[in-house]
């Protein structure tokens, strides 16, 4: 038995005595946050948007999916299907989201700067070069800032993936960081005492270390201890929530898990779903395996076809339990991929143009902005910067996207850089 | 003087009701849990090892007086620094702060009880230089490095489908073990022939196969400290680096290729030679496809895998077919082209591949020495003199560049031994001095009044607790190049099909998917986690792991490892499997208490777990514990509190 059994007195006292043990073993204050904003974890917001993510890494081929060119040598093996829009097709390994095609918003003339991995997702991630003076806050970090917590112990972040390589909060506040989920199928893993480990005990050890840390923690105060402070006062605060219930997909029934696919996003998209209705308000969910510069028909059936499941039933499941108007769901990836089908059956790096989707809160559904040129290679119309998508997010959320925020170093930033919304495929 | 009344076996039964009543600790997973939990600690790794874990070059005691000259030197400078910018230097290391440093410094792992003690009651007026000395010849010091370099070149053992990449991992460490010097084993990296297992050095050009340009990208990042990478599809938007030069540098290695074969096709930009497979190899290949069903795909990849061989033949390279400047046409031939300086005489008539590499470990290419004598005085005081340390730019110009240069010249003068040149970093006293908090986006530059105060890395967190628990953690090590090509190799020229099958199945057994992790939950598994060194684990470990939670890299970026807080971490060092395991019976920790009479207890875990002595106030913590609840949990609450001080995790 991972997590707490059925709500009763019992558990609310536990998560209050555990709250209140952790403050005092810690000697914590609500700690004010970088902006002067009160600490989030005593600051929710029940309502507002919340944004899930599905973020594919290693760069997706925008003319294998959403921006296929029927009939040309670059269309390679991908045939294309018609989609429930008039006149807009799909890769042919996208049945179900053809389908919906309706509902979303698609972006075919996003266009970056960089062809490089890392600084493109950092740039998808924060709408900033990556520079080595500062780290920006990721979008979700901004929003959770923003609009706040939405739940007392569950986190504002979540992220299904990597979370090295994650820009996290930045310089916001550690309290709006990601917290980072290896595999959705293990949902959070050591989140209870071992059996032999009594309540008691547990807060006797936590209050132990701190005694015992006491010179360390004076020599060096600071941010970087700061953090893990945080962390720790986090991870007990979270071992005491009633609602950790949510982080376990094993509840769902088989045959959800089956809808949404076997595959690590599938399962990912519905923790996504499951956190999001217990309080989360963003969720990250990551899918590795894009960068195909080889044998890029090998691979790449199976993994649209995995997206495909993930994302429309993602979709419909959002939309049966009444939260797609409340959520924002984003399919985003770094870059594109090579119209001109490389020596190795593959395609390689393509930052001119490429695509991505939008569904859900404040966005305009049935709308396909912007478009590439008839070999996939340039925008031809309505070029969107990386920032202008970003801003488009941050409009949706009802993020302040124009306001500038003054960092630790004093310098003025804005939650999207210098984008701008892109108004047609906005709701308001 | 506390009466603890407490038997060997009444603390034994205490502790280990403790590890039994754990059987909740399978629940911890989403699988149920195994129908009989494993009790207590694996014998492989309760049992000392019988001999020496691996033969170490040795460290030569008559230099000493020589690192102590040159170590000098550089406190001279810095102490000049110091002055000038009114900097105040951090208090000198005592013996229990400096003895807990310099194992995890280099040994990767914190001393244990024996090796502290032992230190601190040695009146050796050299025990300093003799522990930094016996150290830099241990099998810890080999597995530290090999971490180390295992996240800057990307070591993964599948990198790709064909690549089995366990005898480039071997050889890495095996030229650290043997001490190789860093010219040397760089030149050999550049310019390897052969497969994989038959000269592992050509990993390092495998590794970005069928990516020729970003593999020179990698390499003068990883090896000049300079990015180029963005020139690849334009004119560097930050540097003058250009397109065309980046195609310039790229044209040295244009002929290589990574597949047995024989006719070569002409190379298009940025692809490899592709040679055509040779007969033999496409019959083995056809003959796989058609006959042997499920086996099909992977007995594909294994033929792959032997048809994966590193060769050179001069090529021409051409720009691409979209090339924009005006200084050249679109797929025009390229002429070679260095960054900066010039072929050295000796290499000017070899092939692209050895001028490269001729040019790039010589003597007169200051940036080959000035990159990894930055690199290194970082790993060592935290902050390099130039960061980041792959980015050298006229913009970004060293904090203080005559040290810079002095330590290249060091770094010269001692023909690129790596170790020495390390073992006269830890000699300064400005390195042997208490770590002082550098915040990394502060603009002021650092001015190392001691190094920088840091989290251990992931390697570091796992090896020290593994070494809390096990008496060897050395059970099983990963397969050399021998072993593998025995298993692996096959000569395509003249096997038959059913040879190349019989050779799979032998190689899916000892090394198919899951193979290695099989033979470690026998060995030295417990409770789903290994207790085995870093160095030896599957590379990479999957996301979920202790070490990838800590921020161990998944082997894709380079250094890609990350010393981040996260609550996962925080949550597998509270409630995990591995805190739980040195309260077993049989683990280091709880051996050595017991070993000792009831009144030292308290002293032996603080010197085991931080290495010092309680002050007053943690001894008057550890009794009110010790004495407040019973003696058996009181000491495990006790361990387990000091192994989740922030204290313990970072390196003062």
């Amino acid at each position: 038995m991972r997590f707490s059994p059925a709500i009763s007195d019992d558990r609310l006292a536990r998560r209050t005595f555990l709250g209140k043990a952790a403050r005092a073993a810690f000697g914590l204050t609500l700690l004010e946050s970088v902006t002067g904003r009160a600490s989030a974890a005593a600051d929710t917001a029940a309502g507002g948007v919340n944004v899930i993510t599905l973020m594919m890494r290693g760069a997706m081929s925008h003319i294998d999916t959403f921006d296929p060119k029927p009939g040309r040598e670059e269309q390679g093996e991908t045939g294309s299907i018609a989609t429930k829009l008039s006149g807009i097709r799909f890769g042919e390994h996208l049945p179900r989201l053809a389908g919906l095609a309706d509902r979303l918003a698609i972006i075919r003339s996003l266009t970056t700067e960089t062809g490089a991995h890392e600084q493109g997702t950092y740039l998808m991630r924060t709408s900033y070069p990556q520079l080595n003076s500062i780290r920006h806050p990721s979008f979700g970090s901004w929003a959770v800032h923003a609009l706040g917590k939405r739940s007392g112990d569950l986190p504002g972040y979540v992220l299904v993936g990597n979370g090295n390589e994650h820009p996290g909060c930045g310089f916001l506040d550690p309290a709006v960081t990601p917290v980072p989920l290896a595999d959705p199928a293990r949902g959070l893993e050591n989140i209870t005492r071992p059996g032999y480990l009594t309540q008691a005990n547990f807060e006797r050890r936590l209050a132990l270390a701190d005694r015992i840390d006491h010179d360390f923690k004076q020599r060096y105060a600071g941010r970087q201890i700061e953090a893990y402070d945080r962390m720790y006062a986090d991870a007990v605060r979270l071992m005491g929530s009633g609602d950790l219930a949510a982080f376990d997909i094993a509840r769902e029934d088989d045959k959800t898990r089956e809808r949404y696919g076997r595959s690590r996003l599938g399962q990912g998209c519905l923790l996504a779903r499951r956190l999001v209705e217990s309080g989360v308000r963003c969720v990250e969910v990551e899918m590795r395996g894009w960068d195909m510069h080889r044998d890029l028909w090998e691979d790449l059936p199976g993994k649209v076809g995995e997206l495909d499941t993930a994302m429309a039933t993602l979709l419909e499941d959002l939309d049966a339990r009444g939260l797609l108007g409340s959520t924002l769901v984003v399919l985003a990836t770094e870059f594109g991929r090579s119209p001109k089908i490389n020596e190795n059956a593959g395609r390689d790096h393509h930052p001119a143009v490429f695509s991505a989707v939008l569904a859900g809160a404040g966005v305009k559904p049935g709308v396909v902005h912007g478009a590439s040129d008839a070999g996939g290679r340039l925008p031809d119309r309505d070029a969107v910067s990386v920032a202008d998508f970003n801003a488009t997010i941050a409009a949706a959320c009802g993020l302040p996207w124009e306001k500038e925020f003054v960092a630790p170093n004093g310098r003025p930033f804005k939650i999207a850089n210098d984008g701008k919304p892109i108004a047609a495929v906005l709701t308001g | 003087m506390i009466g603890l009344r407490r038997t060997r076996s009444s603390l034994a039964v205490a502790m280990a009701a403790v590890a039994f009543t754990g059987a909740c600790l399978a629940a911890n997973r989403a699988k149920p849990a195994r129908a009989a939990p494993r009790s207590g600690l694996p014998a492989a790794v309760t049992t000392p090892p019988t001999g020496p874990v691996m033969k170490v070059a040795a460290v030569d005691a008559g230099r000493r007086s020589r690192v102590h000259a040159e170590a000098a030197e550089i406190d001279v400078h810095l102490a000049a620094r110091w002055q000038e910018h009114a900097v105040e230097p951090s208090p000198p290391l005592d013996d229990a702060q400096f003895v807990r440093r310099i194992h995890l410094e280099l040994a990767g792992r914190i001393p244990t009880y024996e090796e502290t003690v032992a230190f601190l009651r040695d009146t050796a007026s050299d025990k300093r230089d003799q522990l930094i000395e016996r150290l830099l010849a241990s099998s810890d010091y080999v597995s530290h490095f090999y971490n180390y370099w295992a996240d800057v070149l990307r070591l993964s053992e599948r990198p790709q489908k064909n690549l089995l990449f366990e005898p480039y991992l071997a050889w890495v460490k095996d030229s650290i073990r043997t001490n190789r010097h860093y010219d040397d084993w760089v030149h050999e990296m550049l310019t390897a022939d052969g497969r994989l297992w038959e000269n592992p050095a050509v990993g390092f050009q495998l590794r970005d196969d069928g990516m020729p340009l970003p593999y020179v990208d990698n390499t003068v990042r990883v090896l000049l400290g300079t990015q180029i990478g963005c020139a690849q599809c334009h004119d560097h938007p930050f540097d003058h680096w250009t397109q065309h030069q980046f195609y310039e540098l790229a044209a040295f290695t244009a002929g290589t290729r990574t597949r047995l074969g024989g006719a070569v096709k002409s190379a298009k930009p940025g692809a490899e030679a592709k040679p055509v497979p040779p007969p033999a190899v496409r019959t083995l290949v056809k003959e796989a496809r058609d006959s042997k069903g499920k086996k099909a795909g992977a007995l594909v990849q294994f033929i792959q895998a032997n048809a994966t061989s590193v060769s050179f033949r001069d090529t021409a390279l051409k720009l691409p077919h979209d090339y924009q400047y005006d200084d050249a046409k679109p797929s025009a031939p390229v002429e070679r082209e260095l960054l900066w300086g010039k072929v050295p005489a000796g290499v000017r008539n070899a092939g692209g591949r050895e001028q490269l590499a001729g040019w790039m470990v010589s003597r007169t290419n200051r940036q080959f020495a000035r990159t990894i004598a930055n690199r290194f005085w970082k790993k060592v005081m935290g902050v390099g003199l130039v960061e980041p340390i792959d980015d050298f730019r006229e913009e970004n110009p060293a904090s203080d560049p005559e040290l810079l240069e002095h330590l290249t010249d060091l770094m010269l003068r001692l023909d690129f031994d790596l170790r020495e040149y390390v073992r006269v970093l830890v000699s300064t006293s400005a390195y042997q001095r208490r770590a002082v908090i550098h915040d990394t986006t502060d603009e002021q530059p650092f001015r190392y009044p001691g190094p920088a105060l840091r989290r251990m890395t992931a390697e570091q967190v796992w090896d020290s607790i593994v070494g809390l628990i096990a008496l060897n953690p050395w059970s099983v090590q990963r397969p050399t190049a021998v072993e593998i090509a025995n298993v692996a190799g096959v000569d395509l020229r003249t096997a038959t099909i059913d040879d190349v099958e019989q050779q799979f199945d032998r190689f899916v057994k000892e090394y198919g998917p899951g193979a290695y992790q099989r033979r470690l939950n026998k060995v030295c598994g417990y409770r789903g986690q290994w207790l085995l060194k870093a160095s030896e684990m599957p590379a990479p470990l999957p996301l979920g792991h202790f070490l990838r939670q800590f921020g161990q890299s998944d082997r894709e970026t380079i250094e890609g490892g990350r010393t981040v807080p996260t609550i996962p971490q925080t949550l597998a060092m509270f409630n995990g499997p591995i805190t739980h395991a040195m309260l077993e019976e049989g683990s280091v920790v709880y051996e050595t208490v017991m070993e000792h009479d009831a009144d030292e207890t308290i002293d032996i875990v603080f010197l085991t777990v931080l290495s010092h002595e309680p002050s007053p106030e943690d001894r008057q913590a550890a009794i009110d514990e010790l004495t407040a609840a019973d003696p058996a949990t009181g000491c495990g609450n006790l361990i387990w509190a000091l192994l989740n001080t922030r204290e313990f995790l970072f390196i003062q």
